[in-house]
């Protein structure tokens, strides 16, 4: 069993190695793939293990967007001036200052939006239910507005983000997003994976089937829940840096806090692979991002319907997402043992 | 089970066929010039979206129906690969990289709106692929230092320049009160940018200056201030959703100010939606059917104007002629440059200088079109109810005398 799984992680590494080699031309949709899997996997935190459906994901995105930005132009030059409306001043960064100012400007996105989720945590996540979804559902739309009205990072001019230093040929932009994303990915799935293998996952679980009965057990509900959502935060934070500097141009409430696609998409494709578990977003993102490109260069002006059709499909004949229903289908495979004569008695005493 | 299995074989027989096959056209395929272009066919500015794409294609039409474009002794003909970047700038800069890596698209007409051109602009520019584009005004666009960009229109800095002057002139020189709102994007940012610096330098003071969020529908908060303060002048600035906001919500409150300036009045089809209430209001434009420009496909304004209704069945807002006009100057470049290698084009636009219907049209180094002032027309409304457009600024071209100050709502 070890062996099989081996050899799938394997496999999945070197395709994801080999792809911007081997689909040159698709560089920039892998990279989006990899990011909206990284999405999907940390909102599964949330909606998945914990059952908090969470829809303040993007908040951390978009933060890690701007200051990887900010961090990345402010670090060499002036910031104001940089995105000052209209001023716009046009500095150009040595492939040196590209580089260190983008990793710092990495770390910080990755590192503010998780303390941030740590304070706004310990007041939204004692909420539960409908009022958390509504709650954080306005986190993302304030953020939005909010930074549509500072005016260093751009206001609502956006912020173009820095140019690609003019070095290694036309497809070096591209690689190195794309290996920034893929690298990114494996590390939130190991990261996720081994969290998932100790008692945190157990904990995550008691939250959601009973909160108030997993409190009464001993455990301290609020830290885990805060934990898990910096977690959330560190890794989408990271996905909205690298985002940041693959679009080149972020805009407040369309780019950077886009809540109602990004926001909605992540769960979206949560819940489409199967929410609750660690493969599931990872199908989800896939099946739902090669869908909805497909749709978009065949069938457009349709795109929106397919999209609304896909959701349809998906609540009446996947409620539990495509690894739902294969558990559903090949219990053994999941390692769920049934003994038929067990059932066959219970079905019986009835 | 047995459906749901189908489902899932279908969807998946889908995607695996979508994501491996990939359909390469190049840049001219037989007599075939390619251009390709995404469009906001979807969102907050697809009403716009499609007065671009109508340009386009009435353009596309209208020169290949007359003879194309002669390139080498050879005749080619334009076509358009279009895609949908549902207003969103995310989308529209990966569309960039679509067209030009997949597609192999290598020249490309501009989005709609500034944002997305900003989003755009970069990719295009890597990449070495000469873009014209007809709706981005954004100043910010022009000092960024981009080689392959061309915009036939003025920056949206100019956009009001001339309303608030006139203001000022109207009251004898001195400064005017201006009460203003703007939607939070990067065009109706930089109108406001240009009001700044109009203000600044007439002594004008800005007594309101807010911001209005993007999928706008409400801005009485501003309204009601206004009512209060009584500004000389109301600027607002919004696309077609901030034109009829602002004309729909100063009827309800009866909002009485002396001048109201605007702009997208004539892609808000405001004279035809709001009919009597959007009377008076100062709208800035790029192009108005009664200017005199002229050229060989569209003749001149008025012609335009009655090709295109005849066509799709309205009147072109400047959205469309601008658009129309991109292909012009596309078309001119090919020809001088008597090749379809990328810098020679590129340098080709740069030395363009021509007149279309639209207007004169001669690049500036950060890709501008310097030659062509805006205009400014007013609702006018007769006494049966009828309203038009009338170019009231500047002089050269008016053809109706502005009516300031506005009469209040009461004296309707």
């Amino acid at each position: 069993m070890i062996n099989k799984n081996l050899i799938i992680y394997l496999s999945i590494l070197i395709f994801g190695l080999a792809a911007p080699f081997v689909f040159p031309a698709f560089k920039v949709q892998l990279s989006i793939l990899c990011v909206l899997i990284i999405l999907s996997i940390t909102w599964n935190i949330q909606g998945g293990e914990m059952g908090y459906n969470s829809f303040g994901n993007i908040l951390f995105y978009g933060l890690g967007m701007y200051l990887c930005a900010s961090v990345q132009v402010g670090m060499f030059f002036p910031l104001a001036e940089w995105t000052e409306s209209g001023g716009e001043k046009t500095f150009v960064h040595t492939p040196a200052q590209f580089f260190q100012g983008f990793g710092v400007g990495l770390a910080v996105a990755a590192i503010v939006p998780t303390i941030v989720a740590g304070l706004i945590g310990y007041s939204i996540l004692g909420l539960r239910g409908h009022y958390f979804a509504i709650c954080t559902l306005g986190l993302g739309v304030a953020a939005g507005e909010i930074s549509g009205g500072i005016e260093i990072i751009g206001a609502g001019q956006g912020f173009t983000t820095p140019p690609f230093p003019n070095i290694g040929g036309l497809e070096a932009r591209g690689e190195f997003f794309y290996f920034c994303s893929f690298i990114t990915l494996v590390l939130t799935f190991l990261a996720v994976k081994s969290i998932y293998s100790t008692r945190f996952k157990l904990v995550l679980n008691a939250i959601r089937d009973n909160e108030d009965k997993a409190e009464a057990m001993g455990i301290q509900t609020m830290k885990y829940k805060i934990i898990g959502w910096m977690i959330s935060a560190f890794f989408c934070g990271l996905a909205g840096g690298i985002m940041g500097g693959l679009v080149g141009y972020i805009d407040s409430t369309d780019v950077a806090f886009d809540g109602r696609e990004m926001g909605v998409f992540m769960v979206l494709m949560a819940i489409l692979g199967g929410k609750g578990t660690l493969w599931g977003p990872v199908i989800g993102a896939t099946l739902f991002h090669i869908f909805k490109e497909g749709f978009w260069t065949f069938f457009l002006g349709w795109q929106y319907v397919a999209l609304g059709v896909l959701i349809v499909v998906i609540v009446i004949y996947f409620p539990e997402g495509i690894m739902g229903w294969l558990r559903e289908k090949y219990p053994e495979r999941f390692g769920e043992v049934i003994d038929e004569a067990d059932r066959k008695a219970q079905v019986e005493l009835k | 089970m047995k459906i749901k299995n189908y489902i899932v074989t279908f969807v998946s027989a889908i995607a695996l066929l979508l994501s491996t096959s990939a359909i390469s056209f190049a840049k001219v395929v037989g007599d075939k010039i390619i251009l390709g272009a995404a469009v906001s066919l979807t969102g907050k500015y697809s009403s716009n979206g499609v007065h671009t794409q109508n340009g386009y294609n009435m353009a596309v039409e209208r020169i290949n129906s007359m003879g194309g474009v002669k390139v080498g002794g050879k005749t080619y003909k334009f076509d358009i690969i279009y895609y949908d970047d549902e207003s969103n700038p995310k989308r529209a800069a990966q569309l960039a990289e679509r067209l030009i890596s997949q597609d192999k698209v290598e020249f490309m007409l501009g989005p709609y709106s500034s944002g997305l051109t900003k989003a755009m602009a970069p990719v295009t520019e890597k990449y070495g692929v000469p873009m014209v584009e007809a709706n981005g005004a954004s100043r910010s666009l022009f000092t960024k230092g981009y080689k392959y960009l061309f915009a036939v229109l003025a920056p949206a800095n100019l956009y009001l320049d001339v309303a608030i002057r006139t203001a000022v002139e109207l009251n004898g020189g001195k400064g005017v009160k201006i009460a203003q709102a703007f939607e939070q994007d990067a065009f109706s940012q930089d109108v406001r940018l240009g009001i700044l610096d109009a203000a600044k330098e007439t002594g004008s003071e800005i007594i309101i200056d807010d911001k209005l969020p993007k999928e706008l529908n409400d801005m009485a908060a501003t309204l009601a201030k206004v009512k209060v303060a009584k500004p000389d002048v109301l600027v607002v600035s919004g696309h077609t959703k901030g034109a009829l906001t602002a004309i729909r919500q100063i009827a309800e409150m009866k909002v009485d100010v002396p001048m109201l300036a605007m702009t997208h009045c004539d892609a808000a089809k405001l004279s035809k939606q709001h009919g009597k209430n959007s009377q008076y209001a100062l709208c800035a434009s790029q192009w108005h059917k009664t200017l005199t420009y002229k050229d060989k496909w569209f003749k001149d304004g008025m012609t335009y104007d009655a090709d295109f209704t005849k066509m799709f069945g309205y009147a072109p807002p400047y959205q469309a002629a601008e658009s129309s006009a991109a292909l012009l100057v596309f078309k001119d470049a090919f020809e001088r440059a008597n090749s379809f290698d990328q810098k020679k084009v590129r340098d080709a636009l740069a030395a363009t200088d021509m007149q279309t219907f639209y207007g004169n049209i001669k690049f500036a180094p950060g890709g501008q079109n310097v030659s062509k002032p805006m205009v400014l027309f007013q609702v006018i409304c007769d006494s049966s109810g009828k309203c038009e457009n009338k170019v009231v600024a500047p002089l050269k071209w008016a053809s109706a005398k502005l009516i300031h100050p506005i009469p209040k709502w009461s004296e309707r």
